[in-house]
């Protein structure tokens, strides 16, 4: 009731805007012949007013004055929305993913992978369960067409327009587009699931904290760290990537798929910036998670890939989790513990 | 070197919409896209009522071009900003870019999906070969390399409607506001080509004389 209240009195506030903003033009017409400095103050400002065309936003002559952040002129909306999208976004969103791309390669070369300690046992775990298993390639395979496509919309132009020329890079980016558009979907759904099935193993608990103040005795020497069936590192990237970056990424997104919803440019200019920042940066933390799941850990990419880990594995990287699954306090992911036993069935 | 530009005389214009009919004419273009409208500010109020026609305004240093993602855009050497359909992806950042809502997407898919971007494109056709049937088809009629103006601002009425090069062009305005001594603002000059460029000055920044 309140709200209604307050859209109409600001209907009718705006009702007397555009009336005293008429008869100011009336009056100064009749002072001054020939001044329509309240014409121009009305254009200027992006309002909406009259066209016979039918459209979203015809009735705007010019688009309002705005200022995205760090900007210190107003400009025409587009005009400082491609002033941040073609300067900070582009500059620094470029610099981050191939800063991060870089630290993570020099530690590779550095460093070398983190190994196992003893010798594989032998004995195989299942670590993941074939719903698992699907839920993260939908989500990962999807995700890395939707960055690539996404990189080659930002950065093609810089980057590979001038190799591979204007003809094969438009239908390239063409491809990317439409790719990005109809793949979309899928990362979503999958992200859903994902955020479902993995919430209750990625509570955060009291010894994670732990994880972050030795993270690095565990990259560069192997340390172990106390980890239930997730680490720390997994779980932050649950919640910071998976859940909240997923989240920033889809909703905007959705606004910029789907521009049949009469959304205006100035959502459109700020959905995109959202989605671009919180894309470069779920990118850019995305390396660090494949740097890990594949050359970064020795054994970490079958986990995933075969849904099995050996016992050695699971004991040296996530000891509370194997500890749980030897006292049968919680059956390993699949249940398959038998042999012969149904292969699919969730955790309870 | 001409530099084309479009003016629209703001107390010259009856919002007759003949300039988006012309165009839409010439250029046979599709169901759903209007290269050119009119927007009236005040309407219906006697005595504040101002009307103003609008396209692409050939930017001098255009958004629509900065941020397409395949660089589709290009400038003719009369700086008429076209662009190539061929490349265009349908992205729609021109249409968040332009200040002056130019580029139109036919609506080709479902939910909205975007087609080719269409906008106006001063009646100059595209890259492909002068008047030949593959430019008509995706860009119109190309009435520059026929020696013409563009359709909207030569079938105005009035006269409020001008395109042509921007310095022949300011000085029949400067004419007509010396003349009539009121009215000297040019709309969207400065958004479109810019302040304190040499020549891209609105051209009757200085007072006019003769107001009373």
């Amino acid at each position: 009731m309140r709200v209604f209240l307050l859209a109409l009195a600001m209907q009718f506030a705006g009702a007397a805007w555009a009336q005293s903003e008429a008869q100011q033009q009336q009056q100064r017409q009749a002072e001054q012949p020939g001044n329509n400095a309240p014409v121009w103050r009305d254009v200027k400002a992006g309002e909406k007013n009259f066209t016979t065309i039918k459209g979203r936003e015809t009735e705007v002559l010019v688009q309002p004055p705005a200022r995205f952040p760090g900007q210190n002129v107003t400009a025409t909306a587009g005009e400082a929305w491609r002033k941040f999208r073609n300067g900070p976004v582009t500059f620094y969103g470029g610099l981050l993913v191939t800063v991060i791309a870089v630290v993570i390669l020099g530690f590779y070369f550095w460093k070398g992978p983190v190994k196992l300690h003893d010798r594989p046992s032998g004995r195989l775990i299942r670590r993941f369960s074939t719903l698992e298993q699907v839920v993260h390639w939908s989500a990962a395979i999807s995700f890395c067409v939707l960055g690539i496509s996404g990189l080659i919309m930002l950065f093609g132009k810089y980057l590979l327009l001038p190799v591979i020329g204007y003809t094969l890079f438009a239908w390239l980016t063409a491809l990317g587009k439409n790719l990005h558009n109809f793949i979309a979907p899928l990362f979503i759904v999958s992200v859903i699931a994902m955020i479902f099935m993995w919430l209750r193993d990625n509570l955060p608990k009291s010894y994670d904290w732990m994880w972050f103040g030795k993270a690095w005795a565990f990259f560069a020497r192997g340390e172990h760290i106390p980890s239930g069936r997730f680490n720390a590192g997994e779980k932050a990237w649950f919640w910071g990537g998976v859940i909240l970056l997923s989240v920033i990424v889809s909703w905007s997104g959705i606004i910029l798929l789907f521009p049949n919803f009469d959304q205006t440019r100035a959502v459109m200019q700020d959905a995109w910036i959202w989605h671009a920042s919180a894309a470069l940066l779920y990118i850019a933390i995305s390396f660090g998670h494949i740097y890990m799941g594949t050359i970064g850990v020795e054994g970490a990419y079958g986990n995933m890939r075969t849904g099995y880990t050996d016992e050695t594995w699971a004991k040296e990287h996530h000891d509370l989790w194997y500890k749980e699954v030897k006292s049968a306090s919680r059956a390993p992911a699949a249940g398959a513990v038998p042999a012969g036993a149904p292969h699919m069935k969730e955790k309870t | 070197m001409a530099r084309m530009k479009f003016l629209c005389d703001a107390e010259r214009c009856i919002e007759c919409n003949g300039c988006v009919t012309a165009c839409k004419q010439e250029n046979e273009v599709p169901w759903g896209v209007n290269r050119r409208r009119v927007v009236t500010i005040n309407d219906g109020i006697v005595g504040a009522e101002k009307s103003i026609s609008v396209a692409c305004m050939h930017c001098s240093d255009a958004p629509c071009m900065a941020v397409c993602p395949v660089d589709c855009f290009y400038k003719t050497e009369d700086g008429v900003v076209l662009h190539d359909k061929d490349l265009c992806i349908g992205c729609g950042y021109c249409f968040y870019a332009c200040p002056f809502g130019a580029p139109q997407f036919p609506q080709a898919g479902a939910f909205g999906l975007r087609g080719k971007m269409d906008k106006c494109t001063f009646c100059a056709g595209g890259p492909e070969p002068d008047r030949s049937e593959a430019e008509f088809k995706k860009y119109g009629r190309n009435r520059l390399s026929e020696g013409k103006l563009p359709a909207c601002a030569e079938m105005c009425s009035t006269k409020a409607l001008l395109g042509g090069d921007g310095d022949v062009i300011a000085d029949i305005y400067r004419d007509r506001v010396v003349r009539r001594g009121k009215g000297s603002e040019v709309w969207g000059w400065g958004t479109a080509y810019g302040p304190g460029k040499p020549g891209a000055q609105p051209p009757a920044q200085q007072p006019a004389r003769g107001r009373s």
